[in-house]
């Protein structure tokens, strides 16, 4: 074997020491702040001969402490290849040694931030199945050479189809030999690549609610003059409605200034959004100043969820997230989101494409009529007494919150004519609806383990709730839909069965 | 849905859920007996007195009585060939469906209190989920543990 032995490029180390630099803003705010306060302010510190300049000193000799233990670490780490294996040894003053059998990496994560993009370089996560960690990779290589990244993913290739009998002792051999070699290596399709267009509309959606509920309470505000009972309580009222707008204006500029900030960073976060595909895996690229490569194989795809928010669902766009088994991705917010928004037409081609055996419009069977009660009827215990709080104390105007009781029933009835199901040979489809609207399509054999329940009231009146769990990231995830026909729900129990049932009705075991 | 997972968790169980509902009791008094002392010391209404006592008594006969009763009644399972099924719930009744396919392992696991009933309870795992039967005769569970380790072989279309 060619046991050559790689190091990362020398910008790792800076990256390194950029890194521990942010963890240590922080601290060096609540010292620094806290010096701001005492006597004298920053000055005294120059003042007081040594000991005043203590911190500083302090907090340079961390600095530069980083500085070098960012060096040391990346003089110090080391991978290659060995035995079928991608070997690391790496480590400040223990040093540790990680072996990852190519067989178990599950994909390749490339990210580029601004400090890779000068010297065309990468940074490589490598995923397993049960990274040691939530929200960390098995391993990370902070900055190599594309080729070099290219050279793990042959590596890997190799590894994982030994065959060709043609690579003898000779490994180190010309990387086009290798190329040839493995001839798996499939060319990547483009699948989709989002419009500027819809990256805007992206980036003025995601946040959007906020903003809209302050600019009507600017408005509403203006429209107290109109209030008769003004005249009565002018005073108040004056004051009142002053105060009011101002929050209501604070609060609007606040929450707009976040939004353009949100808007800026999804904008950069999503820039260039690809979807590409070879024979078992899904690449997604996407990212402006940090350039991400995310890959996902096929096989650890466990379900598919198309959520669409009442703003987005009026246009007819919606997001579609991949619910993925293991790997760090999942831990964090950063689902895996094969469509970060897309409109439903053009969404369906590439899915039916990436998931032939998966029929995306089923017909649903809906929740029965008489559950529609169902979906509002808890909301009362909890409304009913502050209505009557509020009303009681702050009469009259506290009567207002009888206001909340509509939207809350109207949000029921929205959410039970959305709930419904479809069974599709070996395909469950839930649709449900907390506010915004989600399509949940899932495999039977990908589902882990279903549940049905039963309160009091749902077994009087012959409704059920089902849920269906499947495994995403490191945990599960759960697809819920409650006061279904009590059937229905024994018609997915069933479905679910791997052994025909004890009643033999049909003897059809799947 | 009509038709119930056969088997019943020990009639042991029952004793043992008692035996916590006691235990809660207990504590509840202790509770109770030192909010009496306040009101005592403090010269709170007298009626506080009924209100602790009532309360106690309350719990007790949900904890004591009641609860683990209906608990018991509605804990059913089945462990097949292919799947193992469960039946639990207060007030809500949860009937839930596991391929043996997707089990990862079984573990048994057993209490002081557990132990001295010769109980234990088995907990199922999937890769995604976790269920547990919460009091087998030991044996039984040692039993069943085995039989789903057996049953559950690693299937094709895994994780």
């Amino acid at each position: 074997m060619s046991n050559v032995r790689y190091k990362l490029h020398p910008v790792s180390a800076f990256i390194n020491f950029m890194k521990s630099l942010k963890e240590l803003i922080i601290p060096f705010l609540v010292i620094f702040g806290v010096n701001i306060f005492r006597e004298g302010g920053i000055s005294a510190m120059f003042n007081e001969g040594w000991v005043g300049l203590l911190p500083l000193i302090i907090g340079l000799a961390v600095v530069l402490m980083s500085l070098v233990i960012g060096i040391v670490k990346w003089k110090r780490f080391v991978y290659w290849f060995e035995d079928g294996e991608l070997r690391i040894e790496y480590g400040l003053f223990v040093k540790k040694k990680r072996y990852i059998p190519f067989e178990r990496i599950q994909s390749l994560n490339y990210t580029e931030g601004i400090f890779h993009r000068p010297f065309d370089l990468v940074k490589v996560k490598v995923e397993t199945a049960g990274s040691s960690k939530a929200g960390e990779a098995e391993a990370e290589l902070t900055a190599i050479k594309r080729a070099d990244a290219d050279r793990i993913e042959t590596e890997m290739e190799k590894a994982k189809y030994p065959a060709v009998p043609a690579m003898g002792p000779h490994e180190a051999v010309t990387e086009t030999a290798e190329e040839s070699a493995a001839p798996q290596k499939k060319e990547l399709k483009t699948l989709y690549r989002m419009s500027m267009k819809e990256l805007l509309i992206l980036a003025t959606t995601s946040g959007g609610i906020g903003v809209v509920i302050s600019a009507v309470g600017v408005f509403l505000s203006q429209f107290s003059e109109l209030i008769p009972y003004e005249a009565i309580y002018e005073e108040v009222m004056l004051f009142l409605r002053f105060g009011y707008l101002i929050v209501a204006l604070a609060v609007f500029a606040g929450l707009l200034v976040a939004w353009v900030i949100s808007v800026i960073l999804t904008l950069l976060a999503n820039y260039q959004f690809t979807i590409q595909v070879d024979d078992d895996h899904i690449y997604i690229t996407r990212g402006l100043l940090e350039k991400k490569k995310v890959s996902v194989p096929f096989k650890r795809i466990q379900g598919i969820k198309v959520s669409r928010n009442p703003l987005r669902e009026l246009f007819g766009y919606g997001v579609v997230t991949v619910e993925s088994a293991g790997g760090s991705m999942g831990a964090k917010d950063e689902k895996i989101r094969l469509f970060p928004l897309v409109k439903t037409a053009d969404m369906l081609p590439v899915l039916r494409e990436l998931f032939p055996d998966m029929e995306f419009e089923p017909e649903l069977t809906k929740a029965p009529k008489r559950s529609v009660h169902f979906y509002y009827r808890l909301d009362f215990i909890w409304m009913l007494p502050v209505i009557g709080a509020l009303g009681y104390y702050f009469y009259p105007y506290g009567l207002l919150s009888l206001l909340i009781v509509p939207p809350v029933i109207a949000v029921g009835i929205w959410q039970h004519r959305t709930a419904g199901y479809a069974l599709t040979g070996k395909q469950l489809t839930m649709e449900f609806r907390g506010f915004s609207k989600h399509t949940f399509y899932a495999w039977k054999k990908r589902v882990q383990a279903v549940n049905v329940s039963q309160t009091y009231f749902q077994r009087k009146r012959e409704l059920a709730s089902i849920q269906a769990t499947i495994k995403s990231g490191m945990l599960g995830y759960t697809a819920r839909l409650t006061y279904m026909e009590k059937d229905d729900a024994s018609r997915i129990l069933e479905w679910y069965q791997p052994s025909p049932r004890r009643i033999k009705q049909k003897d059809q075991p799947e | 849905m009509d038709n119930q997972p056969k088997n019943r968790i020990s009639r042991k169980g029952l004793t043992v859920w008692r035996l916590y509902g006691i235990i809660e009791t207990i504590i509840l008094a202790l509770l109770a007996i030192g909010a009496g002392v306040l009101t005592y010391f403090l010269d709170w209404p007298v009626w506080l007195y009924a209100v602790y006592a009532g309360i106690v008594v309350l719990f007790a006969f949900l904890f004591i009585y009641l609860f683990p009763k209906i608990r018991w009644q509605r804990w059913r399972y089945e462990v097949r060939e292919q799947e193992i099924e469960l039946q639990h719930g207060l007030f809500i009744v949860k009937r839930t469906l596991v391929p043996m396919v997707r089990v990862q392992h079984v573990d048994t696991e057993q209490g002081p209190i557990l132990r001295r009933y010769d109980l234990a309870e088995i907990t199922i795992s999937t890769a995604a989920t976790t269920h547990t039967i919460p009091a087998l005769i030991t044996s039984e569970a040692d039993e069943l543990r085995g039989m789903i380790s057996a049953l559950a072989r690693v299937a094709e279309d895994d994780v």
